[in-house]
């Protein structure tokens, strides 16, 4: 067990009553993908599964219109 | 009839042709009854990777209201035209109006580059003539302010 007090996880989106997650809503999307251009696990941010199913298909419609990076390894 | 989100790129050398495109796809949609109910155009955008060894690209939105065939043929369209680089279509439940958040979000940025540009000349203006002394009172509790903030 951590010694650390850590801080308790929440869910942006079930806080703030989203209905919908919008691939063209870059801001948020950008929080909850990795450096390295990779979907931020709901473990790690808490994002309830309803939610982080709608991001998911969010962050890749925005990475087919390249709006985001795959990888940071494109050239 | 069904609503659907459109969004196409294309070549940003082919950029003055977007106008003639949206009221040519335009028209195939409303000819069929359908609507246009919101278009945008996002104007040549850098690329987030490049596609075809190109770095930027002209973006434009369309949600619209139409029918199965008039889809068919716009995406046809878009494949058999080279200077469409991507093209995204997806369903939607019902017509959206209001801006999007991508434009919404850029907009926001230019204002607030704006107001940056407009407060950098204030200052120029009041170093240029330090005649006011109420100016110069102010302006140092302004800096410790931003100070505090960071």
């Amino acid at each position: 067990m951590s010694r650390f007090f850590r801080r308790r996880k929440f869910c942006r989106f079930t806080a703030e009553g989203v209905t919908e997650i919008d691939y063209k809503d870059l801001d948020t999307l950008k929080q909850y993908v990795s450096e390295t251009g990779k979907i931020v696990p709901s473990r790690i941010t808490g994002t309830k599964a309803k939610y982080q199913r709608q991001l998911a298909t969010a962050v890749k419609r925005a990475r087919y219109l390249a709006l985001l990076p795959y990888t940071d390894a494109h050239h | 009839m069904r609503h659907y989100e459109v969004v196409f790129m294309v070549h940003p050398d082919q950029s003055e042709q977007v106008p003639g495109m949206i009221e040519r796809y335009s028209a195939v949609i409303t000819k069929d009854g359908g609507t246009v109910h919101r278009l945008e155009d996002w104007g040549r955008r850098q690329l987030a990777y490049h596609i075809n060894k190109i770095h930027k690209a002209h973006y434009v939105m369309m949600n619209v209201e139409a029918t199965n065939d008039a889809m068919e043929e716009l995406t046809t369209t878009f494949r058999y035209n080279d200077a469409v680089i991507r093209n995204l279509v997806i369903r939607r439940d019902e017509a959206v109006l209001e801006e999007s958040l991508l434009m919404k979000a850029e907009r926001e940025d230019k204002e607030r580059k704006a107001r940056y540009q407009e407060r950098n000349d204030n200052d120029a203006r009041k170093a240029d003539a330090p005649d006011s002394s109420s100016d110069e009172a102010a302006e140092p509790a302004a800096d410790s302010e931003v100070a505090s903030e960071e």
